[in-house]
């Protein structure tokens, strides 16, 4: 026994079974397969296939495996699309955790294609989804995100959503939203909590 | 040119915690006070490369930049590229002390594959080889193939000329230098050739699913210093590429200040008595 090279034993050899089918029709078909290695690689393999957006969402809804949930958010990430970021949008609503921050999480991935959802999600009825769409500022790479953050220091109704938004701002703030932070603390005065994270979000970005 | 250190921007310590606390949600790489000195340079050297007039300009460009770009920059600036023989051992002797017998354990009789990527010069591989041949005595029951892989064919050629400098082999003991080398000059060693045959370099781009989906029945994955160097979608498919390559069980070390946990959920961590390495579950057990 011993150390062995691998091409006496050809290490690196084709997998067959992953071979037939390689089309996009072939690829959707076998996202829905029994098996979940099939199904993985199903979801991998489409990432090249640009109107794959939709129905890579559409099998999130329904699947239960991590490894194909994973390869699935990969793949949405790598389209990097309109199409992919209108895909997940719904997700926000979703009751299942681990969709919404998956969801989250792609979303902060694709600026560009997110940052046009952004004023609506913010103006949503549902105050979860408005909290979801600041969570998801705290990750997005996009240069209106201080305005966005300033929008719901000074507007938003709900403290929770408030709060959210001043740890984004405690993280990436500048000086230039410490009057914006000023006009939430006082508009939510009688809220102990959003007064300590004010402080904190203060002595944190430091004075001007 | 010179930079009077007059000129150079200051770097608070509010500052250095805004940027300590970002650096590591994004990177996983934390810099605690006694590297203050070490950021803020680097900091400095930032701000003056991208022309920012301070540390609160440049965080902000740096925080919203859609391409991530200037954030590349600058993890290559915070980290050091450098390679060379046992460079972080305590994860060759996790190998050899815990992850190959628990490996041949579950294999009955399958030879035991393991994966080194990127290869760099090959020092890692052959650091591998080394350590299985020197400390592992379980060799003598098991085969074991070590495969190599790098995206660049200039350092694949490099690795199986097999040639190094004194600074590269400076951390290996005198006894595997005389054993395994040959000085061919002041400044240069050869690896024998035996271990140049053990070890099948190849090129293999990790974020390209054409590339990765050869590799299979892989034991354990070396993969370390490289994913800090990727953006989060190409972490995320080599993490996919790495799993999809794995035995069930079988096992990836990372570089220390890297993280899976921060990458994929699909892996669970387990310490060693030398390292913290991840695992992709055995068949049956619950992913996260």
């Amino acid at each position: 026994m011993a150390l062995k090279s691998a091409s006496k034993n050809s290490g690196l050899r084709e997998v067959a079974e992953r071979a037939p089918d390689r089309s996009y029709a072939g690829l959707l078909q076998q996202l829905a397969d029994a098996d979940p290695a099939r199904r993985r690689w199903a979801a991998r393999d489409l990432a090249a296939h640009a109107a794959a957006a939709q129905p890579l969402v559409d099998r999130l809804l329904d699947e239960h495996d991590a490894g194909v949930v994973e390869a699935i958010f990969t793949s949405i990430e790598t389209l990097a699309s309109p199409a992919a970021v209108a895909a997940l949008v719904p997700l926000l609503r979703s009751d299942d955790a681990r969709l919404r921050n998956g969801a989250i999480e792609a979303l902060a991935s694709m600026p560009a294609a997110t940052a046009p959802h952004v004023d609506r999600l913010l103006a949503d009825a549902d105050a979860d989804v408005r909290l979801f769409a600041v969570n998801l500022l705290a990750d997005l790479r996009h240069p209106q995100v201080p305005a966005w953050v300033e929008q719901v220091l000074r507007t938003e109704p709900e403290a929770n959503v408030v709060a959210a938004a001043i740890e984004v701002l405690t993280e990436a703030g500048s000086t230039a939203l410490l009057p914006a932070l000023a006009a939430a603390q006082a508009r939510f005065a009688t809220d102990p909590f959003i007064g300590f994270a004010a402080d904190v979000a203060r002595s944190r970005i430091g004075s001007p | 040119m010179t930079v009077n250190s007059a000129t150079r921007a200051v770097i608070t310590a509010a500052d250095f915690l805004k940027f300590r606390d970002y650096f590591h949600r994004k990177t996983g790489i934390h810099f605690d006070e006694s590297k203050r000195y070490f950021v803020d340079k680097r900091l400095q050297d930032r701000i003056e490369a991208t022309g920012a007039t301070g540390f609160r300009d440049y965080f902000a460009s740096l925080r919203f930049e859609a391409s991530g770009i200037e954030l590349q920059q600058l993890v290559n600036a915070m980290t050091v590229n450098e390679t060379y023989f046992f460079r972080e051992a305590f994860q060759f002797e996790c190998l050899v002390n815990d992850l190959m017998d628990e490996l041949a354990a579950r294999a009955a009789g399958r030879r035991l594959r393991i994966w080194s990527v990127p290869s760099s010069t090959g020092e890692e591989p052959y650091s591998i080889a080394i350590y299985l041949l020197e400390r592992w005595p379980g060799l003598k029951q098991h085969d074991v193939e070590i495969l190599s892989s790098d995206i660049d064919t200039r350092v694949l050629e490099s690795a199986q000329r097999g040639i190094y400098s004194r600074r590269s082999v400076s951390e290996l003991p005198r006894a595997y230098l005389a054993k395994y080398f040959e000085q061919i000059d002041d400044d240069a060693w050869r690896i024998s050739r035996d271990l140049v045959d053990a070890v099948e370099f190849s090129r293999v781009n990790l974020c390209d699913a054409a590339d990765t989906r050869r590799l299979r029945d892989v034991d354990v994955i070396f993969c370390r210093n490289l994913l800090i160097y990727f953006d989060d979608v190409s972490r995320r498919i080599a993490a996919d590429a790495m799993f999809d390559a794995l035995v069930p069980g079988g096992f990836v070390c990372l570089g220390h200040s890297e993280s899976m946990s921060r990458i994929s959920p699909l892996f669970r961590m387990r310490r060693f008595a030398d390292a913290l390495v991840y695992q992709k579950p055995l068949q049956g057990e619950q992913q996260r």
